[in-house]
């Protein structure tokens, strides 16, 4: 008997908590998810980062006609399954018209469905693997680039610098290992042998086993698929202690200030690839400017600026529509076609916004551009 | 060979790390009978106490002009304050309910741990901290075999922390006290030994010990971060219980094991399935030595 | 009063100091090679005021000057306890059960979706019970009987387009046959190591899962599982049966619930049975168990199997609810959070339970307003809880006192 009345008592509790706070009608309500507690939480940080600052460039604007303020609810996801679902649904019940994220696939995956079933609106922007825009839901967006893009582009710069043999890990997440087999498959397409395709758990600090085992291969190129920054730097650094000289790609989810910071002098040579972004815009510029004053730094984690992309859609879309209607959000979204901080934005029908992977070096302590895989030239070369 | 060789060479340096952490397990739970969750976090906490003072040091230009002195003060300053931290655990979480059943005790340290770990999250960011560089990252060259200067610092440093701690615990009378209260904790207090201080000693200890052992990886591996507790915390509770728990040399040995397992599965066999040849072969030892390699008196009573 | 607070004092400040020599160096030293004193500080005055009030209060409390506020609510709080116990079982079954069954006409999706999961981690930690409270066998594997049944309905379903409830049994068989693997090397051990090598187990088996990439398509896991089904019949076109695809949040409630009831039933009647009470003396002394003719061996079997049978059942439900699989959620963590939903609630305690899992599902979500401070709050909880309860929310009528805890 009790223990039943404590449960009421308790969910009666969270449900007013709810009820109070969706009294104000006047107020328009968005959310972000991302892990923010958990091994990845400092790419949910980032997210959550790049959502508010996009909010206060728009309230700087003058805000959206028809709303006094805009609200974000923050949600974490941990990057389980489980705590997805629970962080869609409180945002269902939050009234939330759009949500930015999440960071880890196996949770975007799930989350996304049950919004779609409230037609809430999803914008991923660091979810890469294929699977978030092909199931057909229809109000999913994804700002990033996807998987089959990226690998693609690496394939292309391996070819250019003519490695012969390659030996490729990954840290078996959704994400990591989908990316490192397409690349696997693409590499022996045209022809470059894959010696190994090694997998390292999540969480392991020590790689030495499997680099002692990379040293003794000899292999022309190193692609490290990694879900965490930090891990590629713990890479990075005992792969230059064993003495391995082969040419060391990284990807999108390794593209963190953190990288250099973790790794230093290690780092430097190490080839990455992701999506181009031009600092010298006036939209990348006034995102950074923002930034700055929101987070005291002015170096955001690799995906702030598509999360910032993402939210700015979405609140131009609101603005356009001048409601929260998302059959009208959503086909104001596909018309979109502009300048953000990282990229040419416009939606193709599937939701996705097209990939720009370029190749960038680390150079003195610096993401450098560095290749084209378009173009097949050196920035240096173009400029 | 040469193959074989540079994985024994990592398999001792890792081996080293799960030792240290290993033992702290395996004294508190030979005094307690408990399964101290939170120890991992000691390592954590360990870990970023040595980046906060290695990178102060560094920025007040210290670290460049005397780097050994720097580095044993940082980690004797580390080891103090895990001490502080580990006591204070133990006051408020473990001692009150010395008297209940241990699975409760096991519960409340869980809970330390996972308050320790999210401390350590908010006070220091999510994001990992990087290790001020003390000793460049060369190394000796034997052919093609590499054997980086931090790898020798750390295993003289593991090894000069295991003989004196083999020193304390065998041939003082506080180590006597200890093993006494081990045994039978009614019978040592009757003989005049204070359990409550040498259960709060044995802490201070292993929580020291487990701090040494977060500085040395902080400096190996370049980086701490607060979930770094987690996953050595569980392999080192598995070497403890390989070598016999509550056995101080088992813990070493177990240690060391697990170490030379994990490199050995991930160099020779694959490496995806590496934990897994580890817990099997911990399965393994168990079902034939029920009581771990080094063996350990149980009586049924127990749990 | 003055008196009371001189005796805690000491130690209280004592604490308090020891708080702040813990707190500087993580606030006040600084990598720029800065130090500061005055966030350390500002922090720990927080913490100070908090303290004090809570340290007022319970001196207050100590010295009876609360009596008159207490009394009439502890008062009210037994004529309830003596009321309920007075009402006729059924009857106070059929209240609660109408309560449940009501739920969720008036809540919201959030509310549902959050009891769907208490009522699977029902499920969950009254399974658990059967081997940890019940037979006595530290068991910190746990999840991976979860695992495996939710692995089994997601395989049978996308690869052959088995029903949920078809499933159901076939996922419960395979849990029950995991858990006799994990079973019987572990019936020679005793105490700790047993925790160990469970520990073990569940490891390995999500670690397969992980990896076993033609089977369980690795860490991307299985995509496109349905969710349990009922046959209605369709009067449209003449007479015909056809399927209605349980997809809104309240049907999967129900069927969560049905799941639930089964467990507490099955549950209450194995610890009523010859079974229940054999696994109990196996609890309070093994060796004495033996010489009464207790069969030890295939009972601690069966304790592993029954508890692994119910944590499949638990685990299909998953697969359905989430339509999505991936071993991220079969970690060892979640092992240790339901096996602490048993400990909190009460060993051996079904009601316990019950509420354990309330208090470790609901109080995260509570939480969530803190955001970045919500599992401190929640660790901090837990430590709490086992502090003032150390034998659950409820503890189990029928647990013996141990010799070494008389000891002392």
């Amino acid at each position: 008997m009790k223990f039943k009345k404590l449960k009421l008592f308790i969910l009666t509790i969270i449900t007013a908590i709810f009820i109070s706070s969706a009294a104000f009608a006047e107020t328009l309500k968005i959310g972000s998810m991302g892990p923010l507690t958990g091994p990845y939480a400092a790419d949910g940080n980032d997210i959550a980062n790049g959502v508010r600052t996009a909010i206060a460039v728009i309230e700087d604007e003058g805000g959206i006609e028809g709303f006094d303020k805009i609200e974000l609810f923050t949600e974490d996801t941990a990057c389980d399954p489980r705590q997805a679902v629970a962080a869609a649904n409180k945002l269902i019940n939050n009234k939330a018209i759009g949500v930015i994220g999440a960071y880890c696939s196996s949770a975007t995956i799930p989350a996304s469905e049950v919004l779609a079933e409230e037609d809430v609106i999803m914008i991923t922007p660091a979810s890469t693997n294929e699977k978030v825009t092909e199931r057909g839901l229809k109000y999913m967006f994804r700002m990033c680039g996807r998987d089959d893009d990226q690998s693609k582009a690496a394939v292309k710069f391996l070819t250019y610098k003519k490695v012969k043999t390659i030996f490729i890990i990954d840290d078996k997440t959704t994400y990591s290992q989908g990316l490192a087999e397409k690349v696997a498959q693409g590499c022996e397409a045209v022809g470059i042998k894959v010696i190994l395709h090694d997998h390292v758990n999540q969480g392991d600090k020590d790689f030495s086993a499997v680099l002692t085992k990379v040293k003794t291969k000899k292999p022309d190129a190193l692609y490290m698929s990694l879900q965490n920054s930090a891990t590629g730097s713990l890479m990075a650094i005992q792969a230059k202690r064993n003495g391995i000289e082969a040419i060391m790609l990284a990807q999108d989810a390794v593209y963190h200030p953190q990288f250099i910071e973790i790794g230093k002098d290690a780092t430097e040579g190490v080839y990455l690839t992701f999506g181009f972004m031009d600092a010298e815009t006036e939209a990348y510029k006034k995102f950074i400017a923002k930034f700055k004053v929101i987070t005291g730094t002015d170096k955001p984690g690799s995906y702030s600026a598509y999360a910032y992309d993402s939210a700015i859609t979405l609140l131009k879309a609101i603005k356009e529509t001048g409601g929260t209607d998302p059959a009208k959000i959503k086909e104001a979204m596909l018309k979109m076609n502009y300048k953000g901080a990282s990229k040419d934005i416009s939606f193709k029908e599937n939701g996705d916004s097209g990939s720009s992977y370029i190749i960038f070096k680390v150079e003195n302590k610096a993401f450098k551009n560095y290749w084209d895989p378009e173009t097949g030239k050196l920035f240096s070369e173009t400029k | 060979m040469e193959y074989f060789i540079q994985q024994l060479i990592n398999g001792l340096t890792l081996g080293g790390i799960y030792a240290l952490i290993a033992l702290g397990y395996t004294m508190v739970y030979g005094i307690i009978q408990l399964i101290n969750f939170a120890h991992g976090e000691f390592f954590a906490a360990g870990g970023y106490m040595g980046v906060i003072l290695l990178s102060f040091l560094s920025a007040n230009g210290y670290l460049a002009t005397y780097p050994w002195l720097c580095l044993s003060g940082a980690i004797i300053l580390s080891m103090a304050y895990c001490s502080l931290l580990a006591t204070g655990v133990e006051k408020i979480a473990y001692k009150p309910l010395r008297k209940s059943s241990r699975l409760s005790v096991l519960l409340s340290a869980l809970g330390m741990s996972i308050f320790i770990q999210n401390g350590l999250m908010l006070t220091q960011g999510v994001y990992d901290k990087a290790y001020p560089t003390i000793f460049s990252q060369g190394g000796f060259d034997f052919g093609n075999i590499k054997v980086s200067y931090m790898q020798i610092v750390m295993l003289l440093i593991t090894i000069l922390l295991l003989i004196l701690l083999n020193l304390l615990v065998f041939k003082t009378r506080i180590g006597k006290a200890m093993r006494a209260t081990a045994q039978d904790k009614t019978m040592s207090s009757l003989v005049g030994i204070k359990s409550d201080r040498i259960i709060s000693l044995t802490f201070i200890i292993g929580a020291s010990l487990a701090a040494a052992a977060g500085i040395m990886v902080g400096m190996y591996y370049g980086s701490v971060g607060y979930t770094m507790g987690f996953v050595p915390g569980i392999k080192a509770f598995a070497a403890a219980v390989l070598g016999g728990i509550g056995n101080i040399t088992g813990a070493m040995i177990g240690g060391f094991l697990i170490g030379m397992i994990e490199i050995f599965g991930a160099g020779y066999i694959s490496s995806e399935y590496k934990d897994v040849f580890a817990f099997i072969i911990l399965i393994g030892v168990l079902y034939f030595m029920p009581t771990g390699i080094m063996g350990e008196n149980i009586d049924d009573t127990r749990v | 009063m003055i008196q009371e607070f001189k005796s805690k004092g000491k130690k209280y400040l004592i604490g308090l100091v020891w708080l702040f020599l813990l707190l500087w160096p993580l606030l006040g030293i600084n990598a720029d090679g800065t130090l500061t004193f005055v966030k350390a500080f500002s922090v720990w005055l927080y913490i100070v005021c908090a303290s004090m009030i809570v340290v007022t209060i319970y001196i207050i409390h100590k010295k009876g000057l609360t009596l008159k506020l207490t009394k009439p609510l502890s008062s009210a709080r037994n004529k309830i306890y003596a009321y309920t116990a007075s009402m006729p079982k059924p009857l106070l079954f059929s209240i609660i059960g109408i309560i449940a069954f009501l739920f969720p006409f008036f809540t919201e999706r959030y509310a549902q979706d959050v009891a769907i999961n208490v009522l699977i981690y029902i499920c969950l930690g009254l399974g658990l019970n059967i081997v940890v409270g019940m037979a006595g066998l530290l068991d910190l594997g746990y999840i991976a009987f979860y695992g495996v049944g939710a692995y089994t309905y997601a395989l049978l379903n996308t690869f052959y387009g088995i029903s949920f409830w078809l499933s159901l049994p076939i996922a419960a068989g395979f849990s029950g046959i995991a858990g006799c693997i994990v079973g019987y090397p572990t019936l020679r051990m005793r105490g700790d190591y047993l925790a160990i090598v469970t520990l073990g187990f569940g490891e390995i088996i999500r670690i397969v899962f992980n990896n076993w990439m033609q089977l369980t398509n690795g860490p991307n896991g299985i995509l496109g599982i349905k969710p349990p089904s009922v046959i209605i019949p369709n009067f449209t076109n003449g007479f015909s049966l056809e399927y209605l695809y349980l997809k809104k949040l309240h049907y999967l409630y129900y069927v969560a619930l049905i799941l639930a009831i089964f467990t507490i039933i099955v549950v209450a009647r194995l610890s009523a049975s010859r079974i229940g009470r054999a696994w109990e003396a196996i609890r309070e002394d093994e060796t004495a168990a033996e010489m009464m003719g207790v069969n030890t061996f295939s009972l601690k079997l069966l304790a592993y199997a029954a508890g692994a049978v119910l944590g499949g059942i638990a685990g299909s439900f998953f697969a359905a609810r989430m339509r999505f699989v991936s071993p991220e959620s079969f970690t060892f963590i979640e092992s240790a959070m339901v096996l602490s939903m048993v400990v909190l609630g009460g060993m051996g305690s079904i009601p316990g339970i019950i509420l354990g899992v309330i208090a470790l599902i609901a109080l995260p979500e509570v939480f969530r307003e803190f955001e970045l401070y919500r599992m401190l709050a929640f660790g901090a909880s837990m430590t709490l809880m086992m502090l003032f309860r150390p034998k659950g929310i409820i503890p189990s009528k029928r647990m013996g006192v141990r010799s070494e805890e008389k000891e002392e």
